[in-house]
């Protein structure tokens, strides 16, 4: 538990405050000294990721608030600590260095991009802190001290691409933001294709700035698809769903696992510009289940200019409770303790509905939706919810974190699959 | 690309496709630059801005038509606002600068990010966005944005309309003198502070104009004007500080060649070939096409032929011995 | 001897630096005597935090150097930063930590080698003035967006996948004689390199050369025609600009153990610009001290997590410059010139007998 060792050597170098907080981990009423349990909230409200990272800090303020006003973890209140890194990376390596030594945070929510998480990883790994990344993501994170509770690329994919091929037909056309998540996320595209049965007809990678689509619009309809693959990312390439309106192609269906559930595009951008996209979600506002418009609800009595609550922010939300759960059961605010009741699995009642965490690879099942728009922008979820269990970690890879605490990322095509279409 | 037998019409389609990529990327790095390079190429203030000032007219612009104003009424709307905008912070905070341009920079650079944040906090992280007007260009089995493509002659008509400004109004001939020489301007009776109010008002209006033309087309967030930013100084490095020819020389430079790659190889190369040809024309023409035209003019003034002025000592240039304009 | 000492201290004094006086020194001792006490008083994690803002300074001092001294306005420092701190995640990413040595001098000696390159075809190419600074950050900017999107495997050199938006995460700690410095081991480091750096700098621009730097930048013409190659003279200043960016660069790769493309992005080319402003362009203790405060400032801020934290420092930055337009250091230094004036006076002097507290 080289954790412990270095976290007990920080506070007895390091501020007064320490030693309270040290007491406060050990001790048997489960917190307490001047600080209390604290939990840091470092998520984007400025800056290009604003638009996406404020419903993220708001749905972990709002739980936090939440288990305040009903008596706190353990009989104590839980202190918060959220600053505006303002889409920044280096900003945010300062702030968790600031929230794990001097906040002494005992659970931290942070980041939007896979971009921020790679860049406070190494921190995270040697203060061994308790982290959870809630952004849907490439999957393939196998890393001891991140619980990556968003869907995964597999998930997302999983549930609309199996949807199109029925709906539609076989033959995709792939188009993805030249970055990380998005090449992996292509690949994906790739295995998941052809496990159903899809055909694989060209891919092209945009710059993430771009706004231009001109050319790549001529080349979809060159091509000529049943269904666009999209994953685009940002604002800059929403002026793809614009181009496509207005050079007729909407009859062309897009599948996507980014658009909409992250940026709300369908309120933001003119109707019908995302006319026949489908979105594969774990949770959006428009789901129309009790639990969800609690949480609704509770998130826009709560916050006035709030302007959408999106798949991100529920699993923040969630993630929160499940936190508070392990804490309860662990009986302490101790991280490698609480760390270990996770490890163990647990039953999460979510507003996107019951969903259960993998102890071994620190991911989660997921309520997969299909999430559609039509040409008035409403949003409705043809077929049922299906449960997606995160197996590429489990099964496919064998990442077990409790008896094999890795640190890095496996990735589709370099570590265990061969590329169904490699001429394409 | 995998090109089936492809019959002899498809191709001439896929001209159209290349000329119609060209007249859209031509538009884009025309009206991003041409604000910046009014304001530059006059004033010798590099406008930090340049991107929020788009902002101002894309916000107001988006108000306006979403409002119910038809499209025309809220474009001229958006540029007038963002022109009086302009004069407003050019009266208020840049008037002090005028005697050292270099700290208009810290001084615009602090005003972009203070109107990024104060948008933010003031409209949200966004706002629904207008309707792009017409529809599609269709041929064959191909289409393109009526709307974008119809921005390129719009951006003539921008650019027409400057040189008219500053060759055929007295404004613009007191602008020139000016610019060249603010004294001599002065001692014959041109106030020249106005001038100043003037032309930095109209740089800032073809801005906002920029914002409310692409404001249907891009996604409104606080950062909008930061889509504009690296062909707007790439297109100012490659063109010079001539606003008319130098902005449209490197449009039609830039854009023929970004046009190319996107669409034979991949949007990814069209990227990567406009600042390779970025990379190369700093190299090549240090002030840009406007430098090299201002060569081929003092070459001609100092007596050379045509032939010999033509001559651009490309080579000995690439390795370093004079070239460029020497003043 | 002691007259050799005396000589030896006395080239770090000259006109061409702010603070030649003895109370200047006493309060510089003091003030690097409490910058090596800090990590003591404050711990691990301040040490840390204040090693970014210190090793900014290089950053800072490398612009001041070119554009204060030279009068040539850099708007690519940045870029140099940041070759050179992906160099050293590129080399020891292959290497493994005990290359952090060699890595670093690779980091300098790359940002040296573009900086020179870039020098020579702008300065050589005849391109002035705000000209400079308008193809520097081109060529930034062109930078920016290619390592953007050097996200695929191809785009690998050795074991080290540049990585695109994602960056290059996973780069060793600095490490000296088996010891990977972070903390305060770091902090140290960065300072000490510090302290030498601007020493010799203060040297340097008090020197011959330094005069020759300063008469380009009062009027390159008439020095040209005095006999002073400027071409050569800027290229060199450049040149050497781009060696203290990759300085600044290579350790902030090591401080972060990560480094990403928006090293190159125009809101960071913008802030050495911002720092030397504030501090005094032409004050090489104005721009570390600066770039130290307004630093930490916007962390301060950040950390409150207003909504306003980033309207104020655009607010403080245009009242800074509006207010004193040549800058924090020179401004204060003008006001104790009167005021020891006015004591000197006082005291019945002639006015004209009394020495300049401080240079100019």
């Amino acid at each position: 538990m080289t954790g412990i060792d270095r976290r007990d050597f920080v506070k007895s170098t390091g501020a007064a405050a320490g030693a309270a907080g040290l007491a406060g981990c050990v001790g048997g009423n489960g917190g307490g000294g001047d600080d209390g349990p604290t939990v840091g909230i470092i998520e984007d409200r400025s800056g290009n990721f604003g638009l996406v990272g404020t419903p993220k800090w708001a749905s972990t303020r709002l739980a936090i608030e939440e288990i305040n006003e009903d008596g706190g973890i353990l009989g104590e209140q839980i202190g918060i600590f959220d600053p505006d890194p303002q889409s920044d990376n280096t900003r945010y390596q300062e702030l968790v260095e600031q929230a794990i030594q001097q906040e002494d945070v005992d659970a931290l929510w942070a980041g939007y991009s896979s971009a921020t998480r790679e860049a406070i990883r190494p921190i995270i790994n040697r203060e061994d802190q308790l982290y959870f990344y809630t952004t849907q993501y490439e999957g393939g994170v196998c890393d001891q001290s991140i619980f990556a509770v968003g869907a995964t690329a597999r998930q997302q994919l999983g549930i609309v691409i199996p949807y199109m091929i029925d709906e539609f037909g076989p033959d995709a056309y792939t188009i993805y933001a030249d970055y990380n998540f998005g090449q992996l996320s292509e690949e994906w595209t790739r295995i998941i294709l052809d496990e159903n049965g899809g055909n694989l007809l060209g891919e092209e990678a945009i710059p993430l700035s771009e706004t231009d689509f001109g050319s790549t619009i001529n080349r979809i309809q060159e091509e000529d698809p049943d269904f666009v693959v999209s994953m685009l990312v940002g604002a800059e390439h929403e002026a793809f769903y614009d181009q496509r309106l207005s050079a007729g192609i909407t009859d062309i269906p897009i599948a996507t696992s980014t658009n909409m559930a992250q940026g709300y595009g369908h309120r933001r951008l003119e109707a019908p510009s995302m006319e026949n996209v489908h979105c594969g979600v774990n949770y959006v506002e428009e789901v129309d289940t009790p639990a969800s418009n609690e949480y609704v609800d509770a998130m826009y009595d709560r916050f006035d200019d709030l302007e959408y609550v999106n798949q991100e922010g529920q699993n923040n939300y969630f993630s929160v409770y499940m936190w508070k759960e392990a804490v309860e059961e662990a009986g302490t605010f101790d991280e490698d303790a609480v760390k270990e009741v996770l490890q163990e699995g647990m039953e999460v009642d979510a507003p996107e509905g019951t969903i259960e965490l993998n102890g071994a690879t620190h991911h989660m099942t997921h309520n997969m939706r299909i999430m559609r728009c039509d040409e008035n922008h409403e949003i409705d979820f043809p077929g049922e919810p299906e449960i997606i269990e995160p197996t590429f970690l489990e099964e496919d890879i064998g990442c077990n974190l409790p008896e094999n605490p890795e640190e890095r990322q496996y990735e589709p095509l370099a570590d265990f699959y061969d590329d169904p279409f490699p001429d394409v | 690309m995998v090109s089936t037998t492809a019959p002899a019409f498809v191709d001439i389609f896929s001209l159209v496709n290349l000329l119609l990529q060209f007249l859209d990327s031509f538009a884009f790095l025309v009206l991003a630059a041409v604000g910046l390079v009014v304001i530059f190429g006059m004033m010798g203030i590099i406008n930090l801005a340049h991107g929020e000032f788009i902002l101002v007219g894309a916000y107001a612009t988006t108000l306006v038509a979403v409002a119910g104003a038809p499209f025309v009424v809220a474009v001229i709307i958006g540029t007038l606002v963002t022109a009086v905008f302009g004069i407003l912070l050019e009266r208020s905070i840049l008037k002090y600068f005028y005697e050292r341009p270099l700290d208009s920079m810290v001084a615009t650079w602090a005003i972009s990010i203070m109107m990024i944040q104060g948008t933010r906090i003031y409209f949200g992280n966004s706002i629904t966005q207008a309707s792009t007007p017409f529809g599609s260009i269709s041929y064959g089995p191909y289409s393109y944005s009526a709307y974008r493509v119809s921005l390129a002659f719009v951006s003539l008509a921008v650019l027409a309309g400057i040189y008219l400004v500053f060759t055929r109004t007295e404004f613009g001939l007191k602008a020139r003198a000016t610019i060249q020489d603010a004294d001599t301007a002065r001692a014959m009776g041109v106030n020249t502070e106005r001038i100043y109010v003037l032309t930095f008002g109209f740089g800032s209006a073809l801005a906002g104009l920029t914002g409310a033309l692409y404001a249907p087309t891009l996604s409104m967030s606080p950062e909008f004007g930061q889509n504009f930013l690296i062909e707007a100084f790439v297109a100012v490095v490659v063109g010079g500080a001539s606003v008319v020819m130098g902005t449209s020389l490197a449009g039609i430079l830039l854009g023929a060649i970004s046009a190319f790659f996107s669409n034979v190889y991949s949007t990814f190369w069209g990227r990567i070939a406009l600042l390779a040809a970025a990379i190369i024309a700093i190299r090549l023409m240090p002030y840009g096409i406007t430098g090299v035209i201002e060569d081929f003019r003092d070459r001609r003034a100092a007596g050379m032929s045509v032939k010999e002025a033509l001559r651009i000592p490309a080579i000995g240039v690439f390795l370093g011995f004079g070239g460029g304009k020497n003043d | 001897m002691i007259e050799r000492l005396k000589s030896a201290l006395g080239a770090l004094n000259g006109p061409n630096t702010y603070g030649n006086s003895r109370a200047f020194w006493v309060l510089f001792v003091v003030g690097v005597v409490g910058v090596f006490a800090y990590p003591m008083a404050t711990g691990s994690y301040r040490a840390g935090q204040a090693s970014l803002y210190l090793l900014y300074g290089f950053l800072a001092l490398s612009l001041c150097f070119i554009w204060g001294y030279c009068g040539v306005l850099s708007f690519g420092q940045v870029a140099f930063f940041g070759l050179a701190g992906y160099t050293f995640g590129v080399v020891t990413l292959n290497f493994g930590a005990g290359a952090t040595v060699p890595a670093a001098l690779a980091g300098v000696v790359i940002a040296t080698v573009v900086a020179a390159v870039l020098g020579y075809f702008m300065f050589y190419g005849g391109i002035r003035d705000v000209y400079v600074a308008i193809v520097t950050l081109a060529f930034t900017l062109v930078l920016y967006t290619f390592m953007a999107q050097t996200a695929g495997s191809e785009w690998a050199i050795g074991d080290a996948r540049l990585g695109g938006f994602n960056g290059m995460p996973g780069i060793p700690n600095i490490t000296v004689g088996g010891t990977a410095l972070s903390g305060e081991t770091f902090y140290y480091l960065v300072a000490v390199l510090l302290l030498v750096t601007y020493l010799g700098m203060r040297v340097l621009v008090n020197s011959r050369y330094g005069r020759v730097m300063v008469a380009v930048r009062e009027d390159e013409d008439r020095a040209e025609m005095l006999g002073y190659n400027t071409k050569f003279v800027k290229f060199a200043v450049f040149t050497f600009g781009g060696l203290l960016a990759g300085i600044s660069g290579m350790l902030y790769a090591s401080w972060g153990n990560f480094i990403d493309p928006s090293v190159f992005a125009l809101s960071f080319a913008a802030l050495p610009i911002v720092w030397v402003s504030i501090g005094g362009r032409e004050s090489l203790i104005g721009a570390i001290g600066a770039t130290f405060f307004i630093e930490r400032l916007s962390q301060e801020l950040a950390a409150t997590g207003s909504e306003w934290a980033l309207v104020v420092i655009g607010a403080l930055l245009l009242g800074v410059i509006l207010l004193m337009p040549k800058g924090f250091v020179p401004m204060i230094d003008s006001y104790a010139k009167v005021g020891l004036r006015w004591l000197k006076k006082k005291r019945g002097k002639s006015e004209k007998e009394v020495p300049a507290v401080d240079g100019d």
